[in-house]
């Protein structure tokens, strides 16, 4: 396997998902669903039938249903708990079609749905014989394991559910891998979400033993979805949730009519969301700005020397936070490491370790900032003084000593920086003051220009 | 004297020591449970009934949704004598990721350990900080250890009413009671439910239309709090799931005035729900039982039940295996074991020297050790031990009497023990040695609750160990366990602010520096005890020349879903299953649904993503699952 895994794709002449479908061949058969009957749908309806008169149509847009079916690979759910967390679009006013232009969605979800069993993946199935009623996109939460290895010694690593596949038409555990492979030609769009179904994360780290993989690698670079869009890829270990439903509404907007062309970058990332560095929106960016530096967990300062690659992992989530604008890993402490990259975890480990590479850059820092810094208390000093303050040559506040009078060196210094700040503003055009009463007292400025 | 099937005895000073006289003491063919049911009696008494009967079913619910993770439950259900004589639970999927620690930087298990489980999203972080600092020898500061009380108190703030609402709740919402239960639906529409004044929903038929999934008020509003508890999290931790902030020695948390104050306006709003999901929850099984009393039967199993404790005395927790009893028994959930509902041990040594797991019907090979005959403190272990074995993946065909799951096997004492958050409510009431509370106290047989006013007035709760654990029961008891931690949550915060009063703002015991000197390089073993959603969770931790040579996940699913044992036991679930009644009405046997199953299996919250693992004795066998598992290079 140690081959399978290294090998270029330049120097397959299949992908892992063609190599796959040759190694389990054809499928002709499919669940006779008279002879199941009701086992495992105890509302003996389908989540899609007890939401189908939920949803009313739109106004806009061509789309009236999708469905979406949700298939969990080398996955810990927690990109499923994720998008139940997102608000901006929230799961359940998705599924309900609570915003104008959101066509009806039919998720398949194994965490979310009322039936269970065959019955479960009976959409699937029409899917994967052409016969379903819309259009349907495919998501991939966790990553793609190599079934062709465990499919070998019999068994498999991850399966949802049993099909009669099997030789003689046996009922055999089907590899979420097999599901996507067979239902990635016809999908109108394959959505890869988290870092493991991005680009293979932590299942796909050193050292794994299931040849762990992202669904790009699995479907390789020349696969078009139906509509002729590559992989798209959410990532994050978790993602934010609304990352996630954000693109999906955006896909949907721009389907619909109404919606720009969303933007992906050369990843197949949403352009709008990872185009910066986390570094770039970070609160504590400022303090990398001026030379300052956290030294133990739990300090407020930058935390780049305490092991943080923010500066060079692309990833919104100071600026978004994690759930309602709460959260965001620096905005609480937390050191990034790099979670929402092709490099994680192996690129960013040991953790708690300060990169290397920051080493330049902090020492270049705290030399701007060690001018930067004075410069800019001394300023403030001033600014938090009002100007009657300054007249009155006292502050009233009793609270501390701390904002003490300016000494007369800061006082000059103070009011040659006012001079220059006023360089362009003498006030000597001859403005029509009007309402101005005579009697009033000259307060406000220390130099009245009026 | 707490060990029944082992032939473990103590000296008046509470070691253990092996009886001696006995070779092989640990053979499974030597030391073995009484068991009722052989799976040959077993499976002979199927055949004989399969060939009299024409209404037995062998089904296969493949996957079971609503629960996280991957799970498929076999059943052989006698539709005529209404009864599942047969159970085999599933778990099918498998990732490796103790496979991945080997021979990694120790410092790397928090963060990749996390991953294991998405939905509990932070209590791996924490059980491997626990274990990491354990082998190191780093002592948290009392508010490192009273964010970690706040973050987890929080999560379980989040756990709780997904599982009850979005999860097991739909299986008592109008569209399934309607179609599966459809005798109780005139009932339901009549009762008029004992808490209308507290949930404010008149009548069963009421209250089963807010759980209907998706559109239902209490699946909405159990989406709701999930998100207000989620965002608690996050102001301690950045990232829900996987925190950012844990770290060996105690957590990276600015802890600003804001932040603790942030989280104390999120908890006030908590209380008022509480109330109601209480009331929810007990009424629910006062429906049922009252409907059909076999109901009491749903999901029934002994009361054999084990947790490791949650959430740490800030002051006792020093992080060593030496005194783990004693500042074990001061957490706020105390662990202990409870077999057939006697309450045996509180001593966390005794947890971990009869903890086991076997593999003979999970797709791993076997490979037990006596590399370690004993804990650091000379008390006996087991080959089967977490510290000893080195289970390799092998995926193989599924076979009922063979291998039929990644699941393995884990037992105490040899004996089948079911984990849950109910399980802590059992264990501290029973133990009465919870830390002194205004809010919480334990009675022996009860735990009893002052919830704080919110808009709603103070109000005081009790919550009844029951006389029969069934899926209604765990339903219930989960509900009250969202009301504990919310309180461990109170208490947590208060003591933030005691201590940021105190000018004890220090969150954790070493900076980087530090903490990358302070890795050893001798050979250390450790085990992480702590807790998640559903109950129980250890790292078990082997390290050495600086690196993790032997890692180790055991969580609550893991026991629940454990497949049968070397002695023919089923494990909870299956055994659940088995005992539960087929009370739907399957006159037609095509309208058979299996919800009574599901509602077994449901109430135990199961947890998949986390529960299959692979680990392995140094860093050769990493090569060596390579090639065994794959068979292709």
């Amino acid at each position: 396997m140690a081959d399978r895994q290294t090998r270029t794709p330049r120097q397959q002449d299949r992908t892992p998902a063609e190599e796959l479908l040759e190694e389990l061949g054809p499928v002709d058969r499919y669940h006779d669903y008279e002879s199941l009957g009701d086992f495992g749908m105890p509302a003996r309806a389908m989540t899609d039938d007890l939401l189908s008169g939920m949803t009313r149509p739109g106004r806009f847009g061509p789309l009236e249903k999708v469905h979406a079916f949700w298939f969990a690979g080398a996955s810990c759910d927690g990109c499923s708990v994720a998008v139940t967390g997102g608000t901006t679009p929230s799961l359940e006013s998705m599924l309900l079609g609570a915003h104008p232009g959101i066509p009806r969605i039919a998720l398949h979800h194994p965490v979310l749905n009322v039936e269970s069993g065959a019955h479960y993946l009976r959409a699937a199935e029409q899917a994967v014989l052409g016969e379903l009623d819309a259009p349907y996109v495919v998501i991939l939460e966790g990553s793609i394991m190599d079934e062709v290895a465990a499919w070998r010694a019999g068994g498999y690593w991850s399966a949802q559910g049993e099909e009669p596949w099997g030789p003689d038409g046996e009922l055999r555990p089907v590899s979420a891998t097999e599901w996507i492979a067979r239902l990635a030609p016809k999908a109108a769009a394959m959505i890869a979400i988290g870092t493991c179904a991005t680009w293979g994360g932590v299942p796909a780290a050193e050292g794994n033993p299931t040849g762990a993989m992202s669904l790009m690698d699995f479907l390789g670079k020349d696969y078009r979805s139906v509509l002729g869009v590559p992989v798209v890829n959410v990532p994050g270990c978790p993602p934010i949730g609304d990352n996630f439903n954000e693109t999906v509404a955006a896909v949907l907007y721009f389907l619909q009519g109404f919606g720009p062309l969303p933007e992906f970058d050369e990843l197949g990332r949403p352009a709008w969301l990872f185009g910066e560095t986390v570094h770039r929106r970070c609160v504590r960016g400022a303090y990398y700005e001026e030379g300052v530096f956290a030294e133990e967990f739990g300090d407020p300062e930058c935390l780049v020397e305490i092991g943080c690659w923010g500066p060079v992992v692309n990833c919104n989530i100071t600026s978004r936070g994690m759930i309602n604008h709460v959260g965001g890993c620096m905005n609480a402490g937390g050191a990034c490491i790099g979670c929402t990259m092709p490099g994680f975890p192996d690129k960013f480990t040991p953790f708690y370790k300060r990169p290397p590479g920051s080493l330049a850059s902090t020492t270049a820092s705290r030399m701007v900032g060690s001018l930067i810094r004075p410069l800019r208390k001394f300023s403030n000093n001033n600014l938090n003084r009002e100007v009657r303050w300054d007249r009155q040559g006292a502050s009233p506040s009793a609270f501390s000593r701390e904002k003490s009078e300016p000494s007369a060196l800061a006082d000059v210094g103070h009011r040659f920086y006012d001079k220059v700040r006023r360089a362009n503003d003498t006030g000597r055009n001859d403005a029509d003051v009007w309402g101005k009463r005579d009697e009033a007292p000259a307060g406000g400025s220390p130099n009245p220009r009026v | 004297m707490c060990f029944k099937t082992l032939p473990v005895e103590f000296d008046e000073r509470g070691n253990a020591t092996l009886r001696g006289g006995i070779p092989n003491p640990y053979d499974v063919t030597v030391a073995k449970p009484d068991v009722a049911l052989t799976e040959d009696q077993r499976r002979e008494r199927i055949e004989r009934l399969v060939a009299a009967n024409g209404h037995i079913k062998d089904l296969n619910m493949d996957p079971v949704t609503r629960i996280a993770g991957a799970l498929a439950v076999h059943v052989t259900a006698d539709t005529d004598k209404q009864a599942y004589l047969d159970a085999h639970a599933q778990a099918t999927l498998f990732r490796g990721y103790e496979v991945i620690l080997m021979g990694r930087d120790p410092r790397d298990a928090i963060f990749v350990s996390s991953r294991a489980c998405g939905v509990c999203g932070g209590v791996h972080a924490h059980a491997a900080a626990y274990a990491i600092e354990s082998a190191m020898g780093i002592c948290p500061p009392p508010m490192g250890t009273v964010v970690r009380n706040m973050t987890e108190a929080a999560e379980m703030g989040y756990d709780n009413p997904l599982h009850l609402y979005l999860l097991a709740g739909p299986d008592y919402s109008e569209v399934i009671l309607k179609a599966s239960n459809p005798e109780l639906w005139p009932k339901a529409e009549s009762w008029r439910c004992p808490n209308a004044d507290v949930h404010g929903y008149t009548t069963m038929a009421d209250l089963a239309a807010a759980l209907n999934p998706l559109t239902g008020q209490l699946y909405r509003e159990g989406l709701e709090f999930t998100r207000l508890s989620r965002e608690m999290v996050v102001l301690l931790t950045g990232k829900y799931p996987h925190p950012e902030n844990v770290v060996p020695g105690g957590v990276s948390t600015t802890l600003t005035l804001q932040t603790l104050n942030e989280f104390h306006s999120r908890l006030g709003k908590i209380f008022d729900y509480a109330q109601r999901m209480l009331a929810v929850w007990d009424d629910i099984p006062a429906f049922f039982y009252e409907a059909d009393e076999r109901y009491q039967f749903v999901g029934y199993r002994p009361t054999n039940h084990i947790d490791p404790g949650y959430w740490d005395d800030p002051y006792a927790y020093d992080a060593t295996y030496e005194n783990c009893n004693a500042w074990g028994e001061k957490r706020w959930s105390t662990p202990g074991v409870v077999i057939g509902g006697e309450l045996l041990t509180t001593r966390l040594t005794d947890i971990n020297i009869g903890w086991e797991e076997f593999v003979e019907h999970s797709y791993y090979e076997e490979s037990a050790t006596t590399r370690y005959e004993t804990d650091m403190l000379g008390n006996p272990i087991s080959p089967y031990h977490p510290w000893n074995k080195r289970t390799l993946p092998k995926p193989g065909a599924r076979d009922w009497k063979d291998k039929y799951t990644w699941a393995c096997t884990p037992r105490w004492d040899r004996q089948v023990v079911e984990a849950g958050c109910y399980s802590r409510l059992l264990v501290t009431a029973m133990a009465q040695k919870m830390p002194e509370s205004q809010f919480m106290s334990a009675t022996g047989s009860s735990m009893r609750f002052v919830i704080p006013k919110g808009e709603s007035g103070e109000r005081e709760v009790e919550w009844h160990a029951p006389v029969r654990w069934n899926a209604f029961e765990r339903n219930r008891g989960r509900a009250y366990h969202y009301l504990f931690s919310q309180l461990v949550a109170l208490e947590s915060l208060l003591e933030a602010y005691k201590l940021m009063k105190q000018g004890e703002t220090r969150v954790a015991a070493l900076n980087p520096k530090e903490l990358e000197r302070a890795i050893p390089m001798d050979e250390r073993r450790s085990v992480g005890w702590w807790g998640a959603g559903r109950g129980w969770l250890t790292h078990h931790l082997v390290m050495d020349k600086g690196k993790i040579t032997n890692y180790q996940i055991c969580t609550p699913s893991t026991i629940n879903a454990s497949p049968r044992d070397p002695w023919g036991q089923p494990g909870p679930y299956e055994e659940a299953v088995m005992n539960t009644p087929i009370i739907e009405d399957v006159s037609d046997p095509a309208r058979f649904t299996s919800i009574d199953m599901l509602r077994t299996i449901r109430s135990f919250d199961p947890c998949m993503p986390c529960t299959t693992h692979a680990y392995t004795g140094d860093g050769e066998v990493v090569r060596d699952v390579n090639t065994c598992s794959c068979g292709a290079d």
